[in-house]
């Protein structure tokens, strides 16, 4: 783990554009700034409403940036005009999205291997990396069913490994249990902990609960109100391997709960 | 795995729905039958062919193999027709999506023309393209397209954009997103329109045929209205009904194993 960071955001911002002959939004994000290291599972923690989907699409290229710069890996994004932007990044970027976005007439196996069927790298290897990852989320048996046919949490299992599949360095995850029940996330947390220690890949995990962010980060970012800067920023010293099930008896994290529930308030 | 649980408990009180639905149709096809021949007996074989008449004379035109000729001269028209505005009707939609722009110019124009009553060009075609298959090729294809255009635009329209971004990060090019997502999005849609426009087509090559063509089921039907024949105009009617039904089962099955990854809505089979 180097210290250059991997992906440098500086202040940002972002603001929509007004119709006809009005003004442009109020500054939604303002003057945001924070970087990432290789490898650093990075958790943001932010109320509702405070621009966290815009954050994370802005950094996935699929919406412009108002202000501010993000920097990838050395390399300045021309992010500010919408002809320019290069969603993904060249498949640098991996985004696993609030809704799930499985596409419909495809199968759990089929929706899994789209991303490495479109660029052009579909093969036994690939193929059997995808078979390991649906039976390491307990997908195992799905493989031909419709997403239609599939539990929420299934869905969200099956949208998360579509993104590690393909093996981007880096993952955005917009609150992707946040839809599901209580027992089912921890169960989410848990499969992606476990496949996170395995691939080790950068991740930006965005989540309003301040536990989940406890649980799965090496460091939490807490986003103020509109316009959205940086609040506060934690450490999360808790060793690895961890485990989400009985996180709330572990050392420090009570503490740095509370730490976190008051830069919040 | 609750919701496969359902499905399969359902199963059975399927098969005796089908049996009612099944009925019910023999049923209304005997009442409709039974109101055929009491029309006939009370109105007489001038203006109401009886149904057994009507029989017998379609079994005669397969035998002679005139049925055959008509038919297939119809849907050759209607075939050719529908071809040429699908394809148009599909592709204009998709080159459209590229610019905003050049949709918003080109758009009240194809309102209006759209307007236009394609029946009443039908005059000025003959003067133009003789009394060939082409006038009422024309026709076809013009009533055709504006129902496939209109619903694959809307269908293109309809596409969640949250597809087409996750497709984009994924590293999918615009010709993959539009035939992987924009078209499989759009089937539903591509599918209603065929169904209405299908009949239709096969509408407009009858018409056409009533004013200029030498074979047809259409030229049948006028042939024999020419001569008071009533039950050849009723035999062409009934085989016209069949041409469509017949079509209609095509396009259904077709549709079924396109659409198969859709959640099954039982009773919205039209």
């Amino acid at each position: 783990m180097g210290d250059a960071p991997l992906l440098e955001i500086k202040g940002l911002g972002k603001r929509f554009p007004g119709r006809l002959g009005r003004e442009p939004s109020p500054w939604v994000i303002q003057d945001l700034s924070f970087s990432v290291r290789a490898g650093e599972f990075l958790t943001i923690i932010g109320p509702s409403g405070a621009g966290k989907s815009t954050l994370l699409n802005m950094i996935a290229q699929i919406d412009t940036v108002s202000a501010g710069e993000i920097v990838f890996n050395g390399e300045t994004v021309k992010s500010h005009d919408a002809r320019t932007l290069r969603p993904g990044f060249d498949r640098r970027i991996g985004y696993v999205t609030q809704d799930d976005n499985l596409l419909p007439w495809r199968t759990t196996v089929e929706n899994v291997l789209f991303p490495i069927e479109v660029q052009g790298r579909l093969n036994d290897a690939t193929r059997a990396h995808a078979d390991t990852l649906i039976r390491a989320v307990g997908l195992a048996g799905f493989e031909r069913y419709y997403p239609h046919e599939l539990s929420g949490g299934m869905r969200k299992r099956a949208a998360l490994i579509r993104t590690l599949a393909y093996d981007p360095p880096v993952i955005l995850m917009d609150e992707p249990f946040a839809a599901v029940d209580a027992q089912t996330r921890t169960q989410l947390q848990a499969d992606l902990l476990k496949l996170w220690d395995i691939g080790r890949k950068t991740i930006i995990f965005v989540t309003h609960d301040i536990a989940e962010a406890i649980a799965l980060g090496d460091r939490a970012l807490v986003l103020s109100r509109q316009p959205t800067r940086i609040a506060a920023e934690h450490a999360i010293p808790i060793p690895r391997p961890r485990n989400v099930q009985d996180m709330l008896a572990v050392d420090g994290f009570a503490v740095i709960y509370q730490r976190i529930r008051a830069a919040i308030q | 795995m609750t919701e496969l649980a359902t499905e399969a408990r359902s199963e059975s009180p399927d098969v005796s729905r089908k049996a009612i639905v099944l009925g019910g149709r023999v049923l209304l096809f005997l009442l409709l039958l039974l109101g055929w021949e009491l029309s006939a007996r009370r109105l007489g074989s001038i203006f109401f062919a009886p149904p057994l008449e009507v029989a017998m004379r379609i079994v005669s035109l397969a035998q002679s193999g005139k049925l055959l000729e008509d038919v297939a001269a119809t849907l050759r028209v209607s075939a050719l027709g529908f071809a040429i505005a699908g394809v148009a009707g599909v592709l204009l939609p998709f080159l459209l999506r590229r610019s905003p722009r050049v949709t918003a110019a080109v758009e009240p124009y194809i309102m209006a023309s759209m307007g236009i009553p394609k029946y009443a060009l039908a005059p000025w075609l003959i003067l133009w393209f003789g009394i060939g298959d082409l006038p009422k090729l024309v026709v076809v294809t013009l009533v055709v397209f504006y129902i496939i255009f209109i619903t694959t635009f809307a269908g293109i329209r309809a596409v969640d954009r949250r597809l087409i971004d996750m497709a984009r990060i994924a590293g999918a090019g615009e010709t993959r997103i539009a035939r992987e997502i924009i078209w499989k999005s759009l089937l539903p849609f591509f599918f209603t329109g065929l169904k209405v426009a299908l009949p239709r087509a096969v509408s407009a090559t009858i018409v056409g045929e009533f004013l200029v063509a030498t074979e047809g089921v259409g030229h049948y039907i006028e042939y024999s209205r020419q001569i008071s024949d009533t039950t050849g105009v009723f035999a062409g009617i009934v085989v016209a009904v069949v041409l469509v039904l017949g079509v209609n089962a095509v396009v259904n099955t077709i549709e079924r194993r396109a659409l198969r990854w859709r959640p099954v809505e039982r009773d919205m089979k039209l």
